[in-house]
């Protein structure tokens, strides 16, 4: 009997059989319950009926690292009959989809309300099979359907010999619905009472023994959040009172996020009607002293472009949040990729200051974006700020101590009306640091003039030769100044000197992590170099850090290697790269072979996932835009 | 017409022997009425923030005193939305030309309209594009007679009907040759809590030879007395009463104060912010 790890996957059809709602209910109960859950893999189609949608999660007791490789113990299906996606075999949808993942001697949990399917494949590998007709029972028996996914969760809970005494279901099922009822909450319970009956009556009938169990912790103060819940908590932490954003995947949870608490601390949001009136209204914000934030993805970055010129050129602080997904053009909107860092880069005609943070975890989303409010203010630039959808729309057992870190938010270089008095005020003061203090409007004899045309010291607009280039250098010394006092060099796992090192950057860092850990255990000694500051870099730590290291293998997911190609300009040292791009996240598994493969010849490029032959069906639409 | 008090609109400006528009353009007739009526409103400069658009006319915003931005050619509208929202306080105008509005910023234009913020634009109605020396704008062919239009040059856009389709509280329009009545125009604008917008016809001396000063001087007509500028029914008929008889109305068209909500100042513009509590969100993830 394996005790607190546990992974499972539950699967079904979009907007109809509650994927999420189930996942969210368990993610919830076993953090109460003082374990550990990370539900960051997940799998859907956009906004659209009928489609495949699945919410892999692993239960642990301490901290996992990440979701890992992507083989399950438990798989749940809820969808009950035939779905558009998979005409000829009703309720097979998941099981055929992810039958594969599930371990030898596994256990397979499924709706059988239209029947039972053949598994003889998957009894054959030892798995244990529960048809349990959820619908059928919740239609016919408890008159009420949608209660068929809490019969489902009773029935998992069974199957682990988790909560017998309904303590925590009992609570949640109180916190939902007691308000409309003591009726709804015994109809819940009742439900998840038919759920452990069935799993009861299969186990006798079939001499099943059970090997995987969750077992309640002491709870520690805890929460289950997304990305985007941790990183709006942090922008209000870090002082943000203006959000613009227009809905884009994974962006919108952001949105959402903002509306719903950004006004309880005084803020306010503003839902665009495009994405460049957002980031527009964002920058007036900023501009009238409120620490301003926009949030979008790549489609919406891209016709964002022209104002992070502004934004850069007028020395106007705003954060602008890419949370990633696969492009180009719309791409794949439910799809995770970190294809943005080239666009984010490179965006605006002209030379700009920008900073370019990536965080690695769901906690830094928070913990950093603390940091990028401060950096936003003190260097006048755009702050980006790179998520990917796993991050951002994934889901975690987060710490509450995590919340506690909340540093004292200043403002940093504004004028004042005592420190104008009897002076003239410059906006774009020439200083060694380059950064100008900054007015508010409102300011008594502190009167700006800010233009996005190149200008003088005042703001008016000039094109003299020397005007130029000193204002020019001025808002680019701010990078070397951000580089001698705000710069975090990469995190550094293992001893670099003499070994093959691993680089990566943005939200890989945990899968990588785990990686390097599988190569150990194959004899490989490998060192892990993460980068969380990816824009700019100091080359002379850089030079110094990776001067005696082994080959560098540089692992990302986007098809060409956009931080390799950058390191390598940089550093001017040869890369290798391993590549994922197909829209499924990296396992630390595969990366660790392809890293294996990629140490055995110089400038290798290894492609996970992306050489297989495909089998072309026509006419098929699994995936609209949004 | 007195210009004694204005001065204070020189200070923190271009000084006028370096003001780069054509001599005889309309928009110094503008720049004059805009200072008289700010004078006359009693603004203070440091309280005033003047949101340029990209064009000979977005460059007014430094030729009078208070703060000024200048972004992005059709972006003016949004800018001050947002610092608008961030200070209710603040006195937001926006000052921009014909292409700016009604071509590339069209989409800023009409969603503001709706939005109705307590602002003012102020469009500086050429019909051409006056920097980029000539070309047409989307309100060119004011007056012309066309036989018949093209996908290459479609007939005009009327600013004022797509305001009042775009739900905009106050309507109105001036003439830069006229600078009296224009500085009353930009006094009510400012007056009106709301979104005001002003449809300034400030000819461009070099570009367009045809909507000259005589040209405007022979066809503006004043906005009757009787006429029920409350009203939309009667806005659009006035309108089209004025397009029908060849003639330019001067004056307000439409006047409907929307009571927006009004909002406090947002925290933290100029100084430290305390420590945040948490709680509220945590609570709702436990
Ligand atoms: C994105 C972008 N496209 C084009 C231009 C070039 N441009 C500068 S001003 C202008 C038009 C100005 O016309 P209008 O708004 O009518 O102002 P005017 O100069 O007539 O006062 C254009 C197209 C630009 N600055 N930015
Ligand atoms: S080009 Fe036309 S609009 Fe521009 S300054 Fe000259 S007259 Fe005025």
């Amino acid at each position: 009997m394996r005790t607190n790890r546990l992974k499972l996957l539950v699967g079904g059809v979009q907007l109809r059989d509650g994927v999420t709602t189930v996942t969210d209910l368990l993610g919830k109960i076993f953090t109460r319950a003082g374990l550990y859950a990370i539900a960051m893999e997940k799998g859907y189609a956009s906004t659209i009926y009928g489609a495949h949608q699945y919410d892999p999660m692993l239960v642990t007791e301490t901290p996992a690292v990440s979701y890992g490789d992507p083989d399950i113990d438990i798989l749940v299906a809820l969808d009950y009959d035939t779905n558009p996606d998979a005409k000829q075999q009703p309720n097979r949808d998941t099981v055929l989809r992810h039958g594969g993942f599930l371990r030898d001697g596994g256990i397979l949990l499924y709706d059988a309300s239209t029947g039972e399917i053949p598994t003889d494949d998957l009894e054959a590998r030892g798995v244990k099979v529960f048809p349990i007709p959820a619908r059928k029972i919740a239609h016919t028996e408890l008159k009420k359907e949608v209660v068929k996914n809490i019969i489902m969760t009773g029935a998992l809970f069974r199957l682990v010999d988790f909560d017998n005494d309904t303590a925590y279901l009992t609570q949640l099922l109180e916190e939902r619905f007691l308000r409309k009822g003591r009726e709804l909450v015994d109809l819940n319970l009742q439900a998840a009472a038919r759920g452990r009956e069935a799993v009861e009556k299969i186990l006798a009938e079939r001499g099943y023994e059970l090997t995987v169990r969750l077992e309640p912790r002491p709870a520690k103060k805890a929460v289950y959040v997304s990305g985007n819940d941790c990183l709006g908590a942090g922008a209000i932490a870090g002082g943000v009172r203006f959000y613009a954003g227009y809905p884009i995947t994974p962006a919108s949870g952001i949105l959402e996020f903002m509306e719903r608490y950004l006004p309880k601390y005084g803020g306010r949001v503003l839902q665009g009607q495009n994405e460049r009136e957002s980031i527009r209204a964002a920058i007036g914000a900023a501009l009238a002293g409120a620490r301003a934030m926009i949030g979008s993805s790549g489609p919406g970055i891209s016709l964002k472009v022209e104002e992070i010129g502004v934004i850069g050129a007028t020395e106007t602080p705003v954060i602008v949040v890419d949370a990633q997904r696969a492009g180009p053009s719309t791409g794949m909107p439910t799809r995770p990729e970190q294809g943005d860092l080239n666009l984010v880069l490179g965006s605006g005609h002209g030379d700009i200051p920008r900073i370019v943070i990536a965080p690695g975890t769901i906690e830094e989303c928070y913990t950093l974006m603390l940091e990028a409010c401060e950096l936003s203010d003190k260097y006048q630039c755009p702050v980006f700020f790179l998520t990917d959808l796993n991050l951002s729309e994934g889901k975690k057992t987060v710490l509450e101590e995590v919340f506690a870190h909340r540093p004292k938010v200043t403002r940093h270089a504004i004028v004042r009306e005592d420190d104008v008095r009897g002076k003239t005020y410059r906006r774009y003061e020439i200083t060694e640091s380059g950064i100008s203090p900054r007015s508010v409007p409102g300011t008594p004899g502190a009167i700006f003039k800010t233009s996005g045309a190149e200008h003088d010291e005042f703001g008016f607009v000039s094109i003299d030769p020397a005007k130029r280039a000193a204002m020019m250098e001025k808002r680019m010394r701010k990078m070397d100044t951000y580089l001698r006092e705000d710069w975090k060099p990469p995190q550094v796992f293992g001893e670099v000197r003499g070994a093959p090192v691993i680089v990566g950057w943005g939200n890989t860092r945990p899968v990588l992590e785990e990686a390097r850990a599988v190569l150990q255990a194959r004899g490989i000694k490998a060192a892990l170099v993460h980068f969380t500051h990816v824009w700019p870099l100091r080359r002379d730590a850089l030079d110094a850090l990776l001067a005696d290291a082994g080959p560098v293998v540089v692992v990302e997911q986007n098809y060409s290697g956009q931080f390799a190609d950058l390191l390598q300009q940089e550093l001017l040292i040869p890369t290798r790269r391993v590549l994922k791009y197909n829209g499924i996240p990296m396992h630390p598994t595969e990366v660790a072979d392809a890293v294996q493969k990629a140490l055995e010849r110089e400038g290798a490029v290894v492609r996970i996932g992306g050489t297989a032959p495909v089998k072309v069906e026509v006419g098929r639409n699994e995936h609209e835009g949004d | 017409m007195s210009t004694k008090g204005t001065k204070i609109w020189d200070e923190n400006a271009v000084p006028k022997h370096r003001i780069q528009w054509c001599p005889g353009c309309g928009d110094f007739g503008v720049l004059a009425a805009l200072k008289q009526a700010l004078t006359e409103l009693e603004i203070v400069p440091h309280e005033l923030l003047l949101i340029g658009g990209i064009g000979c006319s977005g460059q007014i915003r430094n030729y009078l005193n208070g703060n000024a931005f200048h972004g992005t050619h059709g972006g003016a509208l949004a800018y001050a939305v947002g610092a608008k929202m961030a200070n209710p306080d603040l006195k937001v105008v926006a000052l921009a030309g014909d292409g700016d509005t009604l071509a590339i910023g069209i989409e800023n234009f009409v969603h503001v309209c709706r939005r109705d913020p307590d602002m003012v634009l102020l469009v500086m109605n050429n019909g051409v594009y006056g920097l980029t020396k000539g070309q047409d704008s989307p309100t060119a062919g004011l007056g012309q007679e066309r036989e018949e239009f093209s996908e290459e040059h479609p007939p005009m856009v009327d600013p004022l009907l797509l305001a009042l389709a775009s739900e905009a509280t106050f309507v109105a329009q001036s003439f830069s040759g006229d600078v009296k009545h224009a500085t009353r125009m930009f006094v009510e604008a400012f007056q009106h809590p709301g979104f005001a917008f002003i449809n300034d016809f400030s000819p461009c001396v070099t570009y367009n030879k045809f909507n000259t000063y005589e040209w405007f001087r022979d066809h503006v007509e004043h906005v009757p007395p009787d006429h029920d500028a409350s009203s939309k029914d009667a806005a659009w008929a006035l309108v089209r009463d004025f397009a029908r008889r060849g003639k330019v109305p001067l004056g307000v068209v439409y006047r409907n104060p929307r009571r927006c909500k009004r909002f406090e100042r947002l925290p933290m513009w100029e100084d430290e912010l305390g420590e945040v509590d948490l709680e509220p969100v945590l609570a709702a993830f436990r």
